[in-house]
């Protein structure tokens, strides 16, 4: 690898891991309201 | 216990050692000891666990102990929670202090010893079945003063581990006007810093309420404010056992994946973050607790989700750090990075687990922070799956691969067997993933947790059938979870008499992509956010404290009464 491509790379955004967060954050979310879902069907507990 | 110069200069003479300050030899000397007491502890600890999986799962009647099963269960929490993790911390940070800044400190051995003796004052009536009270510190459970004073002398000796670290940072600081302090120190005596504030509330509790008892001085005990000061440690302390985690992710991690920190800045707003945030949220461990009202309740609630933007910002700094490394190695598109990165690597291979691991554990400890939906799994095997995933697994598997890292240089000697390494991260890895799963399942099934089931067995046979697969397959993840964590004492314990030398022994922490010249006091301080925590607390916990000496009776308090 050049000197040229490594700083283009340090400089460069690191795309991938913005995909993984931004999947990862919506099925953070969707989980988190999904388990509501899941568990307040059944009523109050009683 | 003091380092000769002579004894300096015979470490430094090892092949391929480069030369060690008399300073540095003594960090290594102290922060050994300190950390193979640590490891001392999880091998005595995980053999308790599996037989703790064991006996409650009603498939061996001959080792059904209920006696047995509590004294087993509270050594094991006190020795994961309590001395592995003080232990590391302490000896790491030590490690940390001489080769960051080349400072020695003022009460490395005392802190070592105070806190050695008060492991053994309270494991012996832990062992004797005198203190089968769990880790929590919970009342009316009560257990033999001698535990009581122990503990307090653990948390006492790290407290000089706390003040070293501090007087360590403001000596640099002072002698280096203006410039930044190296990262790696600046996270840990921002570590140091939390463990103080933390532990303020089980110290409180100790001194002024369980000893009392205990020593027979004052006949009874107010349940609600010793459960109030115990929130106060309860979860923060779940982040002085991540910090050094984080550290290994932050300061190791980048530099072993070849390549460079993405951002430095970023690693101490996390850290300051995770201070503020991690200390005055403790009610949603009261979520049930009759003696505080709803609106602290949630005040705090909020204040515990406020910990996902820390924890979001390290996954992404960490994550962003592995992929910039994955590129360097010739990693191409949007996910080739993955797979450049050297997965035989223990440290990179732990740090990718430790971060899979992580994204479930975050996600249940969002769950249970949510007030309403706590309430489903209060007191239920959940939250015990949720923390053995966040600490066992997220957190225990970063203290191994940072092991696996500075034994070399603290010895002198090489690893023993990187292949045996990466095994042991793998078997680890998969059996917290078949011990925790199960056991979060088992939480919403309805399994109360803190019970020894020997007898409830009988009693309720539908609900062992139900339970069954899930405690067989307990049995195998915490089997496992043994045998990984043997496979790494045997590796520890040979390369610390390796007769190969060690190719680098250097200590090298991660350089950041752009290294801060300057940065802002608040970055590079400790001030401000001591004096932020000083006002934080005062306002979650002043008043749920305080209400004890003004308010008699233990029923719901109104919101703002």
């Amino acid at each position: 690898m050049t000197p040229e491509e490594e700083k283009k790379i340090l400089a460069s955004s690191p795309m991938g891991t913005w995909v993984i967060l931004a999947v990862y954050g919506v099925l953070f979310t969707l989980a988190w309201l999904g388990m509501y879902a899941l568990f307040l069907s059944h009523g109050p507990v009683s | 216990m003091s380092i000769t110069a002579e004894h300096a200069a015979s470490l430094a003479s090892k092949p391929s050692r480069p030369a060690v300050t008399a300073v540095q030899a003594y960090g290594n000397k102290l922060g050994l000891w300190n950390m193979w007491v640590a490891f001392a502890a999880l091998a005595v600890g995980l053999p308790m666990g599996l037989f703790q999986a064991a006996e409650r799962s009603g498939f061996f009647p001959g080792i059904e102990n209920t006696a047995v099963y509590f004294a087993s269960t509270s050594t094991h929490g006190v020795l994961m929670a309590f001395v592995l993790t003080t232990f590391f911390a302490m000896g790491w940070g030590y490690h940390t202090m001489a080769h960051s800044v080349n400072k020695k400190p003022f009460f490395g051995w005392t802190s070592f010893w105070v806190a050695l003796i008060g492991t053994v004052m309270a494991a012996i009536p832990l062992l004797t079945g005198y203190a089968s009270v769990l880790y929590t510190f919970y009342p009316p459970e009560m257990a033999h003063p001698s535990f009581y004073l122990g503990a307090t002398l653990l948390v006492v000796g790290s407290w000089f581990w706390v003040a070293d670290m501090i007087i360590a940072f403001v000596q640099w600081k002072k002698e280096n006007p203006g410039k930044p302090i190296p990262a790696v120190m600046f996270m840990f005596t921002m570590t140091a810093l939390l463990w103080g504030w933390t532990s303020l509330g089980v110290g409180s509790e100790s001194l002024f309420q369980l000893l009392p008892v205990a020593f027979g001085l004052t006949p009874t005990i107010d349940v609600g404010l010793a459960r109030t000061l115990f929130s106060w440690t309860l979860h923060s302390i779940v982040y002085f056992w991540l910090m050094p985690a984080y550290i290994a992710m932050y300061v190791i991690l980048p530099r072993e994946a070849g390549g460079k920190l993405f951002s430095d800045e970023f690693a101490r707003i996390a850290f300051v973050l995770l201070f503020i945030f991690s200390v005055p949220i403790g009610f949603h461990h009261l979520y049930l607790d009759p003696q505080q009202a709803a609106g602290w309740k949630l005040l705090h609630m909020f204040g515990t989700f406020m910990v996902a933007v820390p924890t979001f910002l390290t996954g992404f700094t960490v994550l962003a750090s592995m992929e910039i490394a994955g590129r360097l190695r010739g990693g191409k598109g949007l996910f080739g990075w993955i797979g450049a990165l050297d997965w035989n690597n223990p440290i990179v291979l732990a740090g990718g687990l430790s971060l899979l691991m992580l994204t479930v554990g975050g996600w249940g400890g969002v769950l249970n922070a949510s007030y309403t939906w706590d309430v489903m799994v209060h007191n239920t095997q959940w939250i015990t799956g949720h923390f053995h995933l966040i600490f066992g697994g997220t957190t225990v598997i970063m203290y191994l691969a940072a092991a696996y890292w500075l034994w070399p240089k603290i010895t002198g000697n090489a690893l023993y067997s990187r292949a045996l390494a990466v095994w042991q991260m793998w078997l680890y890895f998969i059996g917290m993933v078949v011990l925790t799963g199960p056991w979060h399942v088992l939480g919403l099934i309805g399994q109360p947790r803190r019970v020894s089931f020997t007898d409830q067995y009988a009693a309720f046979p539908e609900y062992a059938q139900m339970w069954g697969i899930y405690e067989a397959l307990m049995i195998v993840g915490a089997l496992l979870v043994v045998v990984s964590g043997f496979m790494f004492i045997y590796n520890l314990f040979m390369t610390h008499f390796n007769k190969v030398p060690a190719a680098d022994t250097k200590v090298e922490y991660a350089v950041a992509i752009h290294e801060p010249m300057r940065l802002p006091n608040v970055l590079n301080s400790l001030a401000f956010w001591n004096w932020a925590m000083v006002a934080y607390m005062l306002l979650s916990y002043g008043y749920p404290i305080l209400q004890f000496f003004f308010m008699a009776g233990d029923k719901t308090i109104p919101w703002g009464v």
